[in-house]
């Protein structure tokens, strides 16, 4: 790349028509100038001009070199040299094209092994879900072989009181339903469904893995959701006979020590499963946020789902999630983790949907040297916002780096908690769009 | 020297009062920006030549935490000085 060389006569002629002064005027200045400057170098000083930068003398120490024809060691003497340090304004008008650049710091994993670390956040929770569903399954065989000797206690002691026909009824009942209940759970069609069921959430965490966490941690929700709308019409026949017969609530000395057994069990799973939640979700919001492409096409269709979720779920009643608790533990504790995080995330759903513009507080024509950057460090005093002004102006601007001249520019008003200078997740989340941004327009 | 003394200096030299050398050489280094945003070559004759350069990216890592920092391009202003510029300055003995 050759560039264009200005000499001192073209220099000349430039100043003297800026200045409006006779070209042999800007001569002698230029001359009486590098003069001067050079005068005073000589004499061992620093020349500062402002807003250009400082010229400075720099010792360089003799060194020793070898001569290339001869192989002779040489002794090259030290001298000085003429340095030049540019003016912070000079520096930042010139490096303006990569001012919106800035360090990033690389894990120290990355680079080195870059396809292992691409792996391992995936098989982390695959391993750590099929450790749950394990145990899950382990403590389910315990039940099954504690659950008939309290059952034919149960039984013994409704023999003892023949007089509560009712009640003896309720327990025939309920032997029924736990004969069911045994049943099905032997049955290997339900077993592979258990099966099916973890297989479903392994691959629901590798889809999650994928794309942007909370969206699918949403997403996740759904679809347990439909799940439990499936596995329901199996299950509230027989828990919806096992509510409507009061027959937690009847004081019985065994049946209670059966409830608290599953209340302990219950705890249990908690525990553990939140456990899991807790060593699982670090990598893979990491993962998400180095690697994701979410396009919002796709978050506004997460955001219905999450909408009709949660609506679908407040207009259902108590009942089922109290039943399903006694049931299914695995799918009530997800759940539950979920939709903590759901309410938690208030800015969440900020970022999520779909920015509309409406009101603006100003617009700017695009001229020479205009950035899209700097308008947001001037009107929202932080230039990794420029963002927002991109989506607004989005119809007129089909790649960010190369606006047309006259192009005007609208700036949006936007919510001040979406442009939280002091919020690091408000920062991050304008990066998150800067990436999406220009990896678009740099495929 | 600072601003002040080179306009100064250079005022008594030219015989003309400070404030037409204070324009002059703010309407010099603003004209010298403008060439160089242009990424043009500024040559001085007997002084040097100003010229931008890209510096390319790069990967520095800190010597005692080893934590690995991608360094963006960026744009630097260069000086180099003329052959009569570096002649003169040969004959400065090094005293220091």
């Amino acid at each position: 790349m050759s560039k264009e060389k200005i000499s001192s006569q073209e220099i000349t002629d430039l100043l003297a028509s800026k200045a409006s002064v006779s070209k042999r005027a800007a001569e002698e200045f230029l001359k009486v100038m590098i003069a001067t400057a050079e005068d005073a170098l000589l004499a061992g000083e620093v020349v500062k001009i402002k807003n250009f930068g400082t010229f400075k003398l720099l010792w360089n120490e003799p060194r020793k070199s070898v001569n290339v024809q001869t192989g002779e060691e040489i002794m090259l003497a030290g001298y000085y040299k003429v340095a030049f340090v540019p003016d912070t304004a000079l520096r930042e008008q010139v490096n303006e094209p990569f001012a919106h650049l800035e360090p990033v710091v690389l894990d120290e994993e990355i680079s080195p092994k870059e396809p292992i670390d691409e792996t391992e956040p995936v098989s982390d929770p695959l391993r750590i879900f099929t450790e749950q569903a394990s145990e899950i399954k382990d403590l389910i065989s315990e039940i099954q072989a504690l659950s008939p000797s309290s059952r034919s206690a149960v039984s013994e002691e409704a023999k003892t009181k023949p007089e509560e026909e009712k009640e003896q009824a309720y327990t025939n009942e309920e032997e029924k339903i736990e004969n069911n209940d045994k049943i099905t759970q032997d049955d290997p069609t339900l077993k592979s469904r258990f099966k099916e069921d973890d297989s479903k959430l392994i691959n629901e965490e590798k889809t999650l893995i994928q794309t942007d966490g909370q969206v699918l941690l949403d997403k996740t929700a759904g679809d347990i959701a439909e799940e439990q709308v499936q596995s329901e019409d199996v299950e509230s026949q027989l828990l919806s006979e096992l509510s409507m017969t009061p027959y937690l609530e009847n004081i019985k000395p065994i049946r209670r020590k059966k409830v608290w057994l599953w209340v302990l069990i219950i705890l249990f799973l908690l525990t553990g499963i939140s456990a899991g939640l807790y060593f699982f979700y670090p990598p893979a919001n990491e993962f998400s946020k180095r690697y994701s492409v979410a396009k919002i096409s796709e978050k506004v269709s997460a955001l219905k789902i999450t909408n009709a979720v949660s609506k679908w779920f407040s207009s259902k009643p108590k009942q089922t999630t109290k039943t399903v608790t006694v049931v299914i533990p695995k799918d009530i504790n997800d759940f539950d983790s979920i939709r903590e995080n759901q309410s938690v995330d208030s800015l969440q759903i900020l970022f999520d949907n779909p920015r509309v513009y409406t009101k603006f507080i100003a617009s700017e024509k695009i001229r020479e040297g205009s950035r899209l950057t700097i308008m947001s460090k001037r009107y929202y005093g932080q230039k990794d916002f420029w963002v927002y002004i991109y989506e607004a102006n989005k119809d007129r601007i089909s790649n960010p780096d190369k606006i047309d001249f006259g192009t005007l520019i609208r700036i949006p008003k936007l919510d001040s908690r979406l442009i939280d200078v002091t919020n690091p997740r408000c920062l991050k989340k304008a990066k998150e769009l800067h990436d999406i941004y220009v990896k678009q327009e740099t495929p | 020297m600072n601003n002040k003394e080179l306009i100064t200096s250079m005022a008594d030299k030219m015989k003309v009062p400070r404030s037409v050398v204070e324009v002059l050489l703010e309407t010099t280094v603003a004209t010298c920006t403008e060439l160089l945003l242009e990424e043009k070559i500024i040559g001085f004759q007997s002084f040097g030549n100003f010229e931008v350069r890209k510096k390319d990216e790069r990967l520095s890592v800190h010597p005692s935490t080893q934590v690995r920092t991608l360094i963006p391009p960026k744009l630097v202003v260069n000086f180099k000085q003329s052959n009569i510029l570096k002649d003169k300055l040969k004959d400065l003995s090094h005293h220091e």
